[in-house]
């Protein structure tokens, strides 16, 4: 093993010379630094072409130029490792890579994981449903979306969901035909994930079109888009609808001892619902967040252990999960109480088109700046979403379908094996597999940022930085975000490769 | 098809937001709290713009606000003289010699042009500290090299540099001043700054304040303000140590030398200390509560409050009324500049104003930002230009810039083949004999500049464009200049030819190149001109015109997209190239470096005796009306030789919040802001 992990690092330090050496010539044969001071009529420009020439040192041929990069970027003249200077901005490549990668890991993993979950959620309902309803529209929705340019849904959520909704908020009200027309839409995709007689579907379609209908009209009436909350009760209901509807998909709803273990969870969340509006209030920070985040989910793992006697999983499961969703509505709710305010402060622009937080906003609230972030990932994550969730959805459907089909499946059904513990158990875990790889890519990819989302966004992470480099033929800068991109990715690789080994006991590495 | 499909997706999107009843009220309906942000595409690099490789034009333009001086651009380009800071005027002019005379001439005629300084009485900076004459010293310091060498700092040209990282030293202020050119009045109140010829663009010269007493302070390791008492002395050591490091000692057998060595020594010293602080102090880029004040001390409207990699924020200066800035009439608290990253995405800039997320923006213009802005409600728009304009460049002699050496010539590779650029010019535009100026004349002749001008001006604005896009008819002159007109009208007679439609010219062409090969025809291919280009889409698409054009005269055209262009302008393979000039600021001189035939600019190898001799004008002193004749002699001369044909102003574009008042977009830097005194709501 070891010696397999020492082979495969130092091909993958092989991979990363010739990597960066390319790179590195690519980069600075493709054009020339001086192209711009060139057309400047600037009276000192010789004395600016002469100072430039020096700090790119121009006067050395690239190929040797690498080899000077490369000593200092590994340190071999100073013991510590020196990825240079950036030739626009004048400041040491390491700190604002640094400064970058915080803001790029914050934009990309909400979208990556989010991608993920829903991805294969979907992949999976896509795949046990084959060929139905849902199917054909997830399949038809994942096409939709996956050639999709970004930057132009960019600049579609930029208007619609920013713009127009910041100039809806204005004055929240939703007329009945508004109210009908989007009612109607949501109806009609809740009822696509109905299966059955045309007749389910129906009454499916006519009540969730009644409620969606009521549920807008309520909402409009109480203007709740300008102080919107859940309320104790709202967290209860939620939080019951959620637990239940989660244990009916992993347990069962005939595993009565899931049902209430779940339902006892959600009544603890409700109970500390106002002691942790107090504490909070007083003190809010991340630290007591993820505390008492911690405190509930240990709470339900008790509470799943007291009710269950013999086979605890699924009904901790089912008890954890309920907690954990019970907990993140009491967040959302406190979270909505802070709107008004942030609101009034972010000067009627709640949702923004760039940049990461609002420069012009200054409140020490926890609350507001936390939804000065919020509001500012919410476009940038949709977009990313969008596109790289279609990857994700196919990917699980093919693979779920490809398992389903092995005999193993088929002989789970015959003794007897429930079809819930068939999918879950059999189905899901082992077509998991085949995306191990994805996956790891995907969260190496994260530091590399996203070049055309950050763009567009005006993020100043890896990706900005990146394409900054190569438009001003910032070697030094282009190397720096380069090297970590591919160190991070040749990783990856390597920790599939070896998660892969203990995912599947067939794959062995060979001695 | 691209269009048509976005069109009707906006269209459908339209009308469904028609349905839902969602109204379009204007956006930027609340102007109550006074600030007003600013879109800037790099980020802030440091503060101290005067430092090597912190020129960039962010910095110059967050910092401008907090800062006054003897002048300042307007958005007619023309220079206003700022009497709320002080006045200056030439005190002696004497010279007999131009500045382009040998230095030995030079040096004996030091002092015969003579510009003072006055700093009006009572300015105070952000601090309380009174403005003086021991302000301006420092920017002698950091911009003459002699200073630099006599004061023990180091010469600036040489590998170690002066003890000053400036980005100050060289050019033509360098060139003309000496070490001792600063003299301070008794009242510390002026100073008379003396040169070696008449300076045709001495007004630009003028040195601008530096807060002497911070820069001591921090030298001295403080890390906050210091009293009015303190700070006065510290500018009275500042002073003493600015002299005092350039003394010359008495004879080493002289009873004081020891004492004035160790006195130069203890000067050189501080001098030494504060260079260090001044090349390094201010090149931060987080500005917060915990930032030493003394790096913020400011004499403009604003000062600096807090920077990070997204955004600088200035407040109003304590002192805006006493800081030397025109009178303050705004009633802004606070001036936001927002970065983006290095590329700024002009889709992204349209949708933020739209949004009011930003509400300020000048710069080139694009089709995607002007359909945007231009349409948003609640947002002002203003059609401009930049000071950059596309030209044609046609050669006539080799390169005064060989671009290697004799033992390594530079070669490059077009087709297969490889040349050699260094090797002497021998194509058809070579020397000014009347063949070569007639065939000149038929390659520009036969550039489309007007349909080229439609499309890079007035599509940008409007796809559907029909009317006719002004072309720039000057060389010497850009739009934006107030002698455009009137250099314009006083050459036209030499421009008129070009001015004739695409059929007359590309018959005049084709009667040209008859004249030498009769046999010449369409397609013919008579001669051959290489064209060379940067890989700029409109470069490409204009090569493609030209040659298409060209064919029809009887010349074909062989185009080059080269990654290194700009390096390869001198390559004497080369008879023609289509390039930018970007103007940094419109001086008398502006244009010398690139027609006169030493000019460092002049890579097309134009030699011209009698352009060297209208351009030596220049240098000497111009009323505004003997230079706009100078300007007409010099534009016939450069048209009748047929060395460079202009063919537009690229198109700026401004928008802001229509609530701002006075803002007046101007295409010289700070573009929307140069006048921060007097931007309201």
């Amino acid at each position: 093993m070891l010696a397999y992990i020492g082979r495969r690092i130092s091909i993958a330090l092989l991979i990363l010379f010739g990597s960066t050496y390319l790179t590195y010539q690519l980069a600075a044969y493709s054009g020339d630094p001086l192209a711009g001071i060139r057309e400047s009529q600037d009276p000192k420009k010789e004395q600016i072409m002469a100072e430039l020439t020096k700090f790119y040192q121009l006067d050395v041929p690239p190929p040797a130029r690498y080899f000077l990069w490369l000593q200092k970027a590994l340190g071999f003249a100073t013991g510590t490792p020196d990825f240079g200077t950036s030739a626009i901005m004048r400041l040491p490549v390491i700190d604002q890579i640094a400064e970058a990668i915080p803001v790029t890991i914050r934009l990309v993993t909400a979208a990556t994981i989010l991608a993920i979950v829903l991805g294969i959620t979907f992949g999976v309902l896509s795949a046990i449903r084959q060929y139905s309803r849902l199917d054909y529209s997830l399949t038809f929705l994942s096409f939709l979306l996956y050639s999709l340019p970004i930057f132009w849904v960019a600049v579609m959520l930029k208007e619609y969901m920013a713009i127009q909704f910041n100039l809806f908020l204005v004055d929240p009200k939703i007329n009945l035909v508004a109210n009908g027309i989007t009612s109607a839409l949501l109806a009609v995709v809740l009822a696509g994930f109905v299966s059955g007689t045309r007749r389910r579907v129906l009454i499916t379609l006519v009540s969730s079109f009644a409620i969606f209908m009521s549920l807008f009209y309520v909402l409009s009436l109480t203007n709740w888009f300008r102080t919107p909350g859940l309320g104790i009760w709202g967290v209860a209901f939620l939080g019951l609808a959620t637990s239940v509807g989660l244990t009916h998909v992993f347990a069962g709803l005939h595993n009565r001892k899931a049902l209430y273990a779940g339902i006892a969870s959600v009544a603890v969340g409700v109970a500390v619902y106002q002691p942790f509006g107090t504490i909070v209030n007083e003190t809010g920070n991340f630290g007591i967040l993820m505390l008492m985040g911690a405190l509930m989910l240990s709470v339900s793992y008790f509470v799943g252990y007291f009710f269950s006697k013999i086979d605890k999983g699924p009904i901790i499961r089912s008890s954890m999960l309920s907690a954990f969703f019970v907990a993140l509505f009491t967040v959302a709710d406190r979270a909505m109480q802070a709107w008004p305010e942030y609101y009034r402060l972010s000067d009627g622009k709640p949702v923004q088109v760039d940049g990461s937080y609002n420069i012009a906003m200054k409140s020490n609230d926890f609350w507001v700046n936390n939804l000065d972030i919020v509001t500012h990932l919410i476009l940038p994550t949709t977009a990313l979403t969008l596109i790289s969730f279609a990857g994700y959805l196919r990917y699980s459907r093919a693979s779920v379908l490809e398992v389903l089909g092995m005999d193993y499946i088929r002989t789970a059904r015959a003794k007897g094996v429930p079809e819930r513990e068939v999918i879950l158990r059999h189905a899901l875990r082992n077509s998991m597999i085949p995306l191990t790889t994805l996956i790891a890519f995907d969260i190496a990819g994260i530091v590399g940022g996203a070049i055309i989302t950050e763009r567009v966004f005006s993020w100043k992470g890896m990706g900005s930085l990146a394409n900054d480099a190569i438009v001003s033929q910032d070697l030094n800068l282009l190397m720096g975000t380069f090297s970590i991109t591919a160190f991070l990715a040749v990783m990856a690789t390597l920790a599939a490769d070896l998660i892969y080994t203990a995912l599947d006991p067939r794959i062995r590495i060979r001695k | 098809m691209k269009n048509n499909l976005m069109k009707g997706l906006a269209l459908v999107s339209a009308s469904v937001l028609g349905v839902t009843g969602i109204s379009l009220a204007p956006a930027n309906a609340s102007a109550s709290n006074k600030t007003v942000i600013v879109q800037e595409s790099n980020a802030l690099s440091g503060l101290n713009t005067a430092v090597n490789g912190k020129n960039l034009l962010t910095n110059s333009n967050v910092l401008s606000p907090t800062g006054s001086g003897f002048y300042y651009y307007n958005n007619k380009a023309q220079l206003v003289r700022n009497t709320a800071f002080g006045t200056y005027k030439i005190t002696q002019n004497s010279c007999t010699a131009t500045a382009t005379a040998p230095k030995a001439t030079l040096d004996a005629q030091f002092g015969c042009f003579k510009v003072t300084y006055t700093i009006k009485k009572g300015l105070k900076y952000s601090d309380g500290t009174l403005i003086t004459a021991q302000d301006l010293l420092l920017s002698h310091a950091i911009s003459s090299s002699d200073y630099s060498i006599k004061a023990g700092l180091g010469d600036p040209a040489s590998d170690d540099g002066s003890k000053f990282d400036s980005a100050g030293y060289g050019g033509a202020y360098d060139d003309h001043t000496r070490a001792g050119s600063f003299d301070l009045s008794d009242d510390n109140f002026s100073v008379t700054v003396s040169y070696d010829a008449f300076m045709p663009d001495w007004a630009i010269f003028g040195p601008g304040p530096g807060a002497v007493h911070a820069l001591v302070g921090l030298a001295k390791g403080k890390k906050v303000l210091g009293t009015t008492r303190v700070n006065a002395s510290y500018k009275s050591l500042f002073e003493d140590a600015y002299f005092g490091a350039m003394a010359t000692l008495p004879a080493s057998t002289d009873p004081d030398y020891a004492d004035e060595l160790e006195a130069r020594n203890d000067a050189r010293k501080l001098m030494t200390a504060m260079a260090g602080k001044w090349s390094t102090a201010w090149n931060i880029t987080t500005v917060d509560s915990t930032t030493n004040p003394l790096l913020l001390v400011a004499n403009g409207p604003f000062m600096l409050e807090s920077c990070t990699s997204s955004a600088c924020t200035l407040k109003k200066n304590p002192y805006a009324s006493l800081s030397g800035s025109p009178k303050v009439t705004g009633n802004l608290e606070k001036l936001i500049f927002k970065f983006t990253s290095g590329t700024l995405d002009d889709t992204a800039v349209a949708q933020a104003i739209k949004a009011g997320t930003v509400d300020m923006y000048s710069g080139a213009a694009t089709s995607a930002f002007w359909s945007i802005a231009s349409t948003a409600p609640g947002v002002t728009t203003n059609k401009g230009v930049v000071l950059t304009y596309e030209h044609l460049d046609l050669r006539s002699g080799d390169s005064i810039f060989p671009m290697g050496s004799p033992a390594s010539p530079y070669t490059i590779t077009i087709g297969g083949e490889t040349i050699n650029c260094d090797a002497p010019y021998n194509g058809p535009f070579k020397g000014n004999t009347q063949r070569a100026k007639d065939l000149r004349k038929a390659y520009m002749l036969v550039v489309p500049r007007q349909t080229i001008a439609n499309t890079y001006v007035g599509k940008v604005f409007d796809p559907s464009f029909t009317g006719t896009s002004p072309t720039l008819d000057s060389l010497l002159s850009v739009t934006s200049e107030g002698d455009y007109a009137k250099v314009v009208a006083g050459s036209s007679a030499y421009v008129a030819d070009f001015k004739k439609d695409q059929a007359t010219r590309v018959a005049m062409a084709l009667a040209l190149v008859k004249k030498y090969y009769p046999s010449a025809a369409a397609g013919s291919n008579s001669i051959t001109v290489r064209h060379l280009t940067s890989s700029r889409p409109m470069r490409v698409d204009n090569a493609g015109v030209i040659t298409t054009e060209a064919a029809k005269a009887g010349i074909k055209v062989e185009h080059s997209v080269r990654s290194r262009w700009s390096a390869e302008l001198d390559c004497n393979y080369f008879d023609s190239a289509e390039f930018a000039w970007v103007k940094t600021s419109l001086s008398q001189t502006g244009s010398n470096a690139n027609y006169e035939s030493d000019g460092s600019n002049n890579s097309a190898g134009w030699n011209d005796p009698t352009l060297d001799s209208l351009f030596s004008q220049f240098e000497k002193e111009q009323t505004a009306t003997s230079l706009i004749t100078t300007k007409i002699n010099a534009e016939k001369q450069l048209w009748s030789n047929y060395y460079s044909l202009p063919m537009f102003q690229w198109p700026g574009a401004a928008a802001w919040n229509s609530d701002i008042k006075n803002v007046l977009p101007n295409p010289l830097a700070p573009e929307v802001t140069w006048n921060p005194w007097a931007l309201s709501y």
